[in-house]
Parts: C-alpha cells; sequence; structure tokens
C-alpha cells in the first residue's frame, strides 16, 4: 500500500479566466494530521474540493491513495470522509435520522455505529431534535459524526471549528488527535485560525491567492517560528566552540550551510558579538530570527504578496 | 437506492401533495359522479367510462406538472441548494450514474403514486363505493390498462426531464418554474403551430403521447410507435442527465 494517502501534481483549477489554485504539489503521508493554512478566499476550499472529487482539475493530477486514475475516484471515496465548506444537513431530520440517511448511502451494515458515532461526537443527547433548531456548533458535530461515520482512513475537514466554542474547539482536537493516534486516522484539515492548527497538525501547507507558498513539517515549522540569532562566521567551528565555553551553552545548532542557529541570549546580540570577536572570529552576519506562528505567516504572506 | 426511499419518506412536501391530490380526486370524482360537475365529450365518456370523468384533468401535462414539479422542488432540488446534501452523497463511494438512476427511480415511483397512481386509484374507490361498480367491463379494463401503460411510459419521460431541469437549476422555485413553462411552451406549440415540419416533430415526442395513449381506440402499429417513442425519448433524456450529473462541479 501506498505511504501517501494524497498527493497533487501541479494542480490547477480555473474559474473563467482566473486561477482559484495554481500549480499546487502537495503530499500527505498515511497518518499525518496535515493542516491547510490560508486566509478566506486563498484556495482551501477549492483544493478540498479537488481532492474529494466534488470539482475536476482543469490542469493536474491527484493522487488519491496511490492511484491518479479518476475513474477509481469512488474507491477513494469510500476510504474518505469529509465536511467541505459547512455540514451538509437535512433540516427537517433529526441527527439520528440524518446519520441514517448517510449510513444507507455509504452501505453501511447494522444501526449500532449510529449511536456510537453520535456519543463520540458528543451529541447522544440531541438525537431526536431536528438540526433545523441545531446551533451551529451541534451542526459542526453532526457533521464531523457524518465525517466519521464510516470509520474512514482518511478525514477531510474544512474550517471544522466555525461555530464551535471554546470547549468545542478543545474537545474536537482532542477528539482528532485520539483517532490520529489509535486508529491511524489521516486528517487533512483547512483553517485559517493558525494557532488552532500549529496545536493539532504534524505537517503543514501554506497557502495565499492560490499558490502553495511553503509545505514543511511541524518540527520544521516549530524551528522557523522559534526565536534565535543567526549567526555566519568565518570559522563556524570556532564559533560553535566559544559559544560553548565563553557564553556556557548548548542551546544552538551548526547548520548544514555552515551558519549557527543560537537560541540561547537572544535578547542579548552584544553580549554574543562580543564573545565572538574577542576570540579572534570574523562576523559576516549576526540577526535576530524568528516569531510567532501569526508573524512567520503574515511575513511569508506579505513576501509573496510583494512579489 | 435505499437512502432515496428514506429521504422520500421523511419528506413532508411529498405527503403533502399526495395528501392533497388525494383529496382533490376524491372530491373530483364526487363531483362528477353526483353530476355536480358536468364534463362530457372525453375519451373516459367514449369508453362508456363517463364516472371517471374526473380523470381527465390528471393526464394534462399543465395539470400534472404541478405535482411532479413541486416534488421535483422539494425533494431533488433541495439536495443541492439550501442543505448541500448533495456531496455528501457525491462523497458515499458510490458511481454518479447510480447516484443519478436511483434519484430517477425514486422520483419517478415517486411522481406516478402522486400523479397517477392515487388518482387512479381514488377513482375505483368511488365509483366502487357509490355504486357505480358495474361500469368496468373486460374491455373498459383493457382500455385502462392499454392507456395508463402507455401513459406511465411517456410520464416516465416527463420525470427524467424534469430531474433534468432540477439538477441543472438547482433550485425548487426554478425547477417549478422552468418545468411549467416547458409544459406551457408544449401546449403552445399544440394548439398554435400549423408549421409541417414543427407538427411532426411535436408529434414525436412524449408530449403528444400523453393524449394519444387515452385514444379509445388504437391500432397495433400506434401502440408501437408510443412505446418506441416513449423509450426512445426516455433512454435518450436519461442518458443527458447522466452526462450533465456526471460532469457536474458541486461548488
Amino acid at each position: 500500500m501506498s505511504e501517501h494517502i494524497i498527493r497533487t501534481h501541479n494542480l490547477s483549477k480555473k474559474y473563467k479566466d482566473d486561477f482559484a489554485i495554481e500549480h499546487i504539489n502537495i503530499t500527505i503521508r498515511k497518518g499525518e494530521i496535515y493542516g491547510f493554512i490560508g486566509q478566506n478566499g486563498a484556495g482551501k476550499s477549492t483544493l478540498l474540493r479537488l481532492v474529494t472529487g466534488l470539482t475536476f482539475p482543469t490542469e493536474g493530477t491527484i493522487e488519491r491513495f496511490g492511484s491518479d486514475n479518476p475513474k477509481e475516484i469512488t474507491l477513494a471515496q469510500k476510504r474518505m470522509g469529509a465536511i467541505i465548506e459547512h455540514p451538509a444537513l437535512f433540516a427537517n431530520m433529526s441527527a439520528y435520522e440524518n446519520l441514517e440517511v448517510h449510513r444507507l448511502q455509504k452501505g453501511i451494515p447494522g444501526k449500532e455505529c449510529i449511536g456510537k458515532t453520535l456519543e463520540l461526537v458528543g451529541l447522544a443527547n440531541a438525537g431526536k431534535k431536528k438540526t433545523k433548531h441545531f446551533s451551529l456548533g451541534m451542526k459542526q458535530r453532526l457533521g464531523l459524526g457524518i465525517a466519521l461515520l464510516s470509520e474512514p482512513e482518511f478525514l477531510i475537514l474544512d474550517e471544522p471549528t466555525n461555530g464551535l466554542d471554546p470547549m468545542g474547539i478543545v474537545e474536537l482536537r482532542g477528539l482528532l488527535k485520539k483517532l490520529n493516534r489509535e486508529k491511524g486516522l489521516t486528517v487533512l484539515i483547512s483553517s485559517h485560525i493558525l494557532s488552532e492548527l500549529h496545536q493539532l497538525a504534524t505537517s503543514f501547507g501554506i497557502i495565499h491567492k492560490g499558490k502553495l507558498l511553503e509545505e514543511l513539517t511541524g518540527k520544521e515549522l516549530d524551528e522557523k517560528c522559534r526565536r534565535h540569532i543567526r549567526i555566519k562566521v568565518d570559522q563556524p567551528s570556532k564559533g560553535a566552540a566559544v559559544l560553548e565555553e565563553t557564553l556556557a551553552t548548548t542551546d544552538f545548532e551548526v547548520m548544514q550551510d555552515g551558519t549557527i542557529h543560537l537560541y540561547h541570549h537572544v535578547d542579548d546580540v552584544r553580549k554574543v558579538s562580543m564573545a565572538l570577536m574577542n576570540s579572534g572570529l570574523v562576523i559576516e552576519h549576526l540577526s535576530q530570527n524568528g516569531d510567532s506562528l501569526e508573524s512567520y505567516f503574515s511575513k511569508l504572506v506579505g513576501g509573496a504578496a510583494g512579489e | 437506492m435505499k437512502a432515496e426511499f428514506y429521504k422520500l419518506y421523511r419528506n413532508k412536501t411529498f405527503w403533502v401533495v399526495a395528501g392533497t391530490v388525494t383529496g382533490l380526486s376524491a372530491l373530483l370524482h364526487l363531483l362528477i359522479i353526483f353530476d355536480w360537475w358536468q364534463l362530457s365529450g372525453t375519451e373516459f365518456d367514449q369508453a362508456g367510462l363517463s364516472e371517471l370523468n374526473a380523470l381527465s384533468p390528471f393526464k394534462l401535462p399543465l395539470f400534472f406538472n404541478l405535482i411532479v414539479s413541486t416534488v421535483a422542488g422539494y425533494y431533488i432540488a433541495t439536495d443541492f441548494s439550501q442543505s448541500g446534501v448533495i456531496k455528501n452523497q457525491l462523497l458515499s463511494g458510490n458511481r454518479r450514474s447510480y447516484i443519478y438512476l436511483a434519484k430517477l427511480l425514486v422520483f419517478s415511483l415517486a411522481s406516478i403514486l402522486a400523479a397517477i397512481v392515487i388518482p387512479l386509484v381514488t377513482a375505483l374507490i368511488t365509483v366502487t363505493i357509490t355504486g357505480y361498480g358495474e361500469i368496468f367491463s373486460p374491455s373498459s379494463v383493457m382500455y385502462l390498462e392499454r392507456a395508463y401503460c402507455l401513459f406511465t411510459l411517456q410520464f416516465l419521460c416527463f420525470t427524467s426531464i424534469v430531474l433534468l431541469i432540477a439538477v441543472v437549476t438547482e433550485d425548487s422555485g426554478k425547477t417549478i418554474l422552468f418545468t411549467l413553462l416547458l409544459s406551457i411552451v408544449m401546449f403552445a406549440i399544440e394548439k398554435l403551430t400549423s408549421e409541417p415540419i414543427i407538427r411532426f416533430l411535436y408529434e414525436h415526442t412524449f408530449f403528444y403521447q400523453f393524449s394519444d395513449a387515452f385514444k379509445i381506440s388504437m391500432s397495433t402499429g400506434e401502440v408501437v410507435t408510443s412505446i418506441a417513442i416513449g423509450a426512445v425519448e426516455l433512454i435518450v433524456i436519461t442518458s443527458c442527465g447522466i452526462f450533465l450529473f456526471n460532469r457536474k462541479e458541486m461548488n
């Protein structure tokens, strides 16, 4: 079996003359929680609709579970669960009835899964209430229930925390982490709320105006967001020794290009530069780097906007 | 298919339409039987089934269109519009053509029930209860069987085209409006056009066959032609519907 659940190759979608997304290449590996970050209108939902097969690409291909044959999309859909944009519910039916319709559509044997799902998403006591009387948060929970009913291998959630109260957000995060950990569920989750994704996702794709700006792992993102002093000296190994001996710190990394990322003494640049100069090193570059996730995203998007 | 039946069973509009048609049909038949509404010159008169004259409105496209388009508007088009549940259906892992055919079948059965079966059964019950059961001679029963079989085949073409309109418009109001418009256009062609080519084409549509199905006598050739027109047009319209549905983008 392929380790890649989803892989897109130069995926583009054009509406009339405008590209909603352009030449997107993303890879979602089995077991990942992939956070798809972008502002409103960046193209997140367009990509999710393409991945689920609700719309068709203008250019490029999508590999789902290792197959890029469009005729096999129904096989892939059987292994997916999704909420795209907003939970799609029958307003005149109860939560139980909505799940029953979906159970019949998916051909899931036995009705036991309905009760279990209502329990799972915290709607066990609202089973008979018509969904038109539901709050937005309850609708989101039921939408999630529909997506999870068939115990999919791959879950796609488009802005799932819209309308959820803070406790609901925490519960959703906990539930997704649990399903990911215990059942190996792969998740693609889009949001424009960065802090929310940062706490959940293990990989990230950042999209802006239809273009993928960056794809990185959670660790890489943490590295980029961790505040540090970037040092470039003529002798990196000696520089590292100076930091250890003079500044008594080992909280730094020597990168492949020879630059040193120092995570200690970040607010004391003068002290660091003095220590290096006093050791006879030539400082070629020294700067403070690293930001909050929001600042990092703003810089990235700002940079792209300026291009 | 099971999901579509489940949805239909829980569709309020369908039950309201079915209830209204039952009441209306019973009322019209009682009015005819008790001579409070005098209707003559119908095909039923010629077949010796004058007590069934109240069935005449139910075979007019402009009339049954109201029943069919209402069911389509509130059973099919709402899946696309307000709730967007069509997305869940498309993500269920079933082929789009199967989803479309399941919708067509269940919608057609619902329409046949509301627009054909209920008026006919109401008529049979009303006529029997009021003591006119003797009108059902073997020949009149044969006539009813032939007429309603042909009518139902043409009716399937109509439900197929209404489903296509519902899928294209994705809106219950527009579905009702465009279906009504289609019926009016076909009615206008029938009544107003004398152009031979247009008349020839019209006579080979299922709309024309609706009235032909109730002719008191039909030759075998006419029956075969009617079946062929109904079957071919049903296949063509359904194929067009599947083609469009397969390529439909759900935004």
